[in-house]
């Protein structure tokens, strides 16, 4: 077997029962590897006793690397989480870059699945095949950074090799549910909090060290293409504005579209814009390039203000959603301040998207006079103030006076802050929009509208192919000449996305910026040189379909029906000017065509019979248990969000 | 048939477009600022301008295919005038071969920025210039 390393590693940690279990090559072969690999091993966890709180010892966290993660080349170096989240209570998973994956597999290891919760502060120290439960008590409190370093410093000297750390910070012990988990500072595994689920299980850190090579099932073959790809990378449009810009360079190329959210999605243009894009940035904050583990694309950047009110030391700078959401969204044209919020969302653990959107959200409720300065202790929440903005971030990480209401994330700040608060919200299923707008491309807008996890542009390439380019003429579907302000063929166009993208960056976690410009032949050689199988783009296509039934039933379990497959009423609100006036997608019509294409029932299910035909028996049994009457659907208690 | 009807009437239209920019400071200055040479070559129909940002100021020239220039843009002439509308996607337009850039790729991304109040600007040019019937309501 190549590209593997052959072993899942099971910590229990109420127990403390360390396990190394080898990874069968039939389930490898059927699951390809990252979130394939974790839905199907939570879903068989969860399966006999699927109702518990998402920060409860029952639910299992699973992390998977793919067949290609530690492989060197560009855009492989990524991996998976996944866990019931607390924010949304429905599926929530993660795609992470950097150098906690390939560490893993050279440590001899595919995955971890944890399950329990520790009866005191705990870490996880990782050496080949030394696999131990350690004490974090020291830690616990500390921020990301200093664990970071901390535990490197205690591994140091067994080994010329510092080793990667992945860990939370005082928001994920603080239980914010969007808590984040960080490997080397700056890579994030952000969306639907699941670092919250390790701060209730006490889970502060996994330290990984590893001394293995991994195999190469076609060696010639893979360097060969290898090689090939190197042209197709160099000289390229979107691999040299990565390059020279980071992912910030979409502030200059999303407001040409009207992609960019403005004023909590009020607006589409800002006349001070320029002050926190790409030029701004290199200008006043970025110190140099960064890239993940064998990735030549460099698209990372690190950030540093010497001085002033928002000073930060030199460490991970802002990527384009962390800008759009403290800046744009909030009107804060200080590139200095939205490093700090960055530096603060770091050290503290926190999703930058749902913190700053939901800051964004807060200053709407203080502008509609929902909240005053008697509520936010004194700090006047206003469009634009820079100071507040980062004060509110720390206070969140703290989960300190009204911080402590926004680290419930906006929908649930909502049903407390009351009145018309949720008039302001952008969420679906509970999880705030990522920076694209639905209006400029429709297409987006039934993505973040179906999605298992909420509201999401990588879960599918559904925004590359609108958004960024990606060109897939291998794959009639998405060969199709694209209109991007039309709802018409946008929901056979999210399924093909789906379906592709769930083997393409999921799975085989590809990464959706640096390997947008591979074909999808490209992709499936790359797996097939690597692991020996032999997929075509149709089987894996097809593998792809089944494994996004898999997580869409994972959240259809925790209480994902109809009601929740909408868009809020922000986004469906035409803009009276600029590049999106009067453009709104069309939901019923692509929701409609949607639910028909996937087979699914009227509450938003998909059908026992094509979850039958998809060989997922055990999912149909638990959406339609065969001892509860016709028609009866398992249905387990769920926030309305 | 395309937009414009003829090479000439798309030289009028579109250079008279870009000598309006290079009259607009908050445009120009930024444009000289990249000491750029430019050539824009389209087709259906077929025109070639080039813009000459490396002096004191713009100088736009139609039909000049012999200066040498750091960046070469070749596209329709509809996607042309699409993208002053600011109804192009640059990137899909660049993966889809519907554009083609040669050149620096970071400086060409720098006059992103510049350029952004031309597509406002646009719509009312032909507009103001009797040109109406081009415009895309």
């Amino acid at each position: 077997m190549g590209g593997y390393a052959g072993r899942i590693l099971y910590v229990d940690l109420t127990s403390s029962r360390i396990e190394g279990k080898p990874l069968d090559l039939e389930f490898a072969r059927r699951y390809i590897g990252g979130l394939g690999f974790g839905a199907r091993i939570y879903l068989d966890l969860i399966r006999n006793r699927p109702d518990f709180d998402a920060l409860s010892a029952d639910n299992p966290f699973v992390l998977m690397t793919g067949p290609l993660t530690g492989m060197r080349m560009h855009a492989v170096a990524r991996w998976t989480i996944g866990s019931r989240s607390p924010l949304t209570g429905f599926w929530g998973d993660c795609n992470i870059g950097g150098f906690f994956g390939a560490e893993l597999k050279f440590a001899g290891y595919d995955g971890i699945v944890f399950t329990g919760e520790a009866h005191t502060p705990t870490y996880i120290a990782i050496e080949d095949d030394v696999v131990e439960i350690r004490d974090a008590r020291k830690y616990w409190g500390k921020d990301v950074y200093t664990v970071n370093d901390g535990v490197i410093t205690d591994h140091k000297g067994k080994s010329k090799k510092p080793g990667q750390v992945l860990g939370i910070g005082p928001a994920g012990e603080n239980l914010v549910r969007f808590a984040s988990i960080i490997n080397n500072k700056g890579h994030v595994a952000g969306r639907t909090g699941l670092g919250a689920v390790w701060g209730a299980k006490k889970l502060k850190a996994i330290f990984v060290r590893g001394t293995g090579k991994l195999k190469v099932a076609h060696p010639n073959r893979f360097n060969s293409l290898r090689e090939d790809l190197k042209h197709l990378y160099d000289g390229n449009i979107t691999i040299e504005g990565l390059r020279a810009f980071g992912t910030a360079s979409h502030m200059d190329l999303g407001i040409i579209s009207g992609d960019i959210p403005i004023k909590n999605w009020q607006r589409t243009d800002w006349d001070r814009i320029d002050e926190i894009g790409p030029i701004a940035y290199g200008e006043k904050i970025l110190t140099r390039n960064k890239s993940c583990y064998g990735c030549g694309v460099g698209c990372k950047r690190e950030a540093e203000v010497k001085e002033g009110p928002f000073s930060f030391d030199k460490g991970p700078g802002p990527e384009y959603e962390t800008i759009a959401t403290f800046g744009t969204m909030c009107l804060n044209p200080s590139i200095e301040s939205i490093g700090k919020a960055n530096d603060i969302c770091n050290r503290y653990g926190m999703d930058t998207v749902t913190c700053g959107s939901t800051i964004a959200f807060a200053i709407e409720c203080f502008e509609n006079g929902l909240i005053n300065e008697n509520d936010t202790g004194g700090l006047k929440l206003t469009w634009g103030n820079s100071e507040t903005i980062v004060a509110m971030v720390e206070k969140i990480g703290k989960r300190e006076g009204f911080g402590s209401i926004l680290s419930e994330g906006s929908a649930r700040a909502a049903e407390q802050i009351g009145g018309n608060a949720s008039d302001f919200l952008t969420t679906v299923k509970g999880l705030e929009a990522p920076m694209h707008d639905p209006r400029a491309a429709h297409g987006y807008g039934l993505a973040y509208a179906v999605t298992p996890r909420g509201a999401c542009h990588t879960a599918s390439p559904i925004y590359s192919i609108l958004g960024l380019g990606m060109y897939q003429p291998e794959i009639p579907e998405l060969a199709e000449e694209i209109s991007e302000m039309s709802s018409e063929g946008m929901a056979k166009l999210n399924i093909a996305c789906q379906d592709f993208g769930m083997f393409f960056s999921n799975c085989a976690v590809f990464c959706n910026l640096g390997a947008n410009i591979l074909m999808a032949s490209h992709a499936v050689d790359l797996v097939n040189h690597v692991t020996g199988f032999d997929y075509t783009i149709k089987e894996v296509m097809e593998l792809g379909r089944r494994i996004w039934y898999l997580k869409r039933g994972l959240s259809n379990l925790f209480g994902a029906r109809a009601k929740h497959d909408r868009l809020p009423r922000r986004l469906l609100t035409p803009m009276e000017t600029g590049p999106t006036k009067g453009s709104v997608p069309d939901m019923d019509l692509m929701v409609k065509e949607f639910y028909k294409l996937r087979a699914f029932n009227e509450k938003g299910i998909p059908t026992k019979e094509i979850l039958e035909e998809l060989d997922l028996p055990e999912l149909a049994e638990l959406l339609y248990p065969s001892s509860s009457p016709p028609g009866h659907l398992h249905r387990l208690t769920m926030p309305d969000t | 048939m395309g937009v414009f009807e003829s090479s000439e009437k798309f030289e009028e239209v579109l250079v008279g477009f870009f000598r309006n920019l290079g009259d607009t400071p908050s445009i120009a200055n930024k444009l000289l600022a990249s000491k750029l040479i430019i050539r824009f070559t389209y087709s259906d129909p077929d025109l070639v301008v080039l813009v000459d940002c490396s002096g004191d100021k713009i100088d736009v020239r139609p039909g000049d295919k012999d200066t040498k220039a750091e960046v070469e843009m070749s596209m329709s002439a509809d996607i042309a005038h699409k993208f002053w509308f600011g109804k192009v996607n640059l990137m899909a337009a660049l993966t889809r071969r519907q554009m083609v850039a040669k050149g620096p790729i970071p400086k060409i991304l720098n006059l992103l920025p510049a350029i952004k109040p031309s597509y406002a600007m646009y719509p009312k040019y032909l507009e103001e210039q009797g040109y109406s019937k081009y415009n895309i309501h």
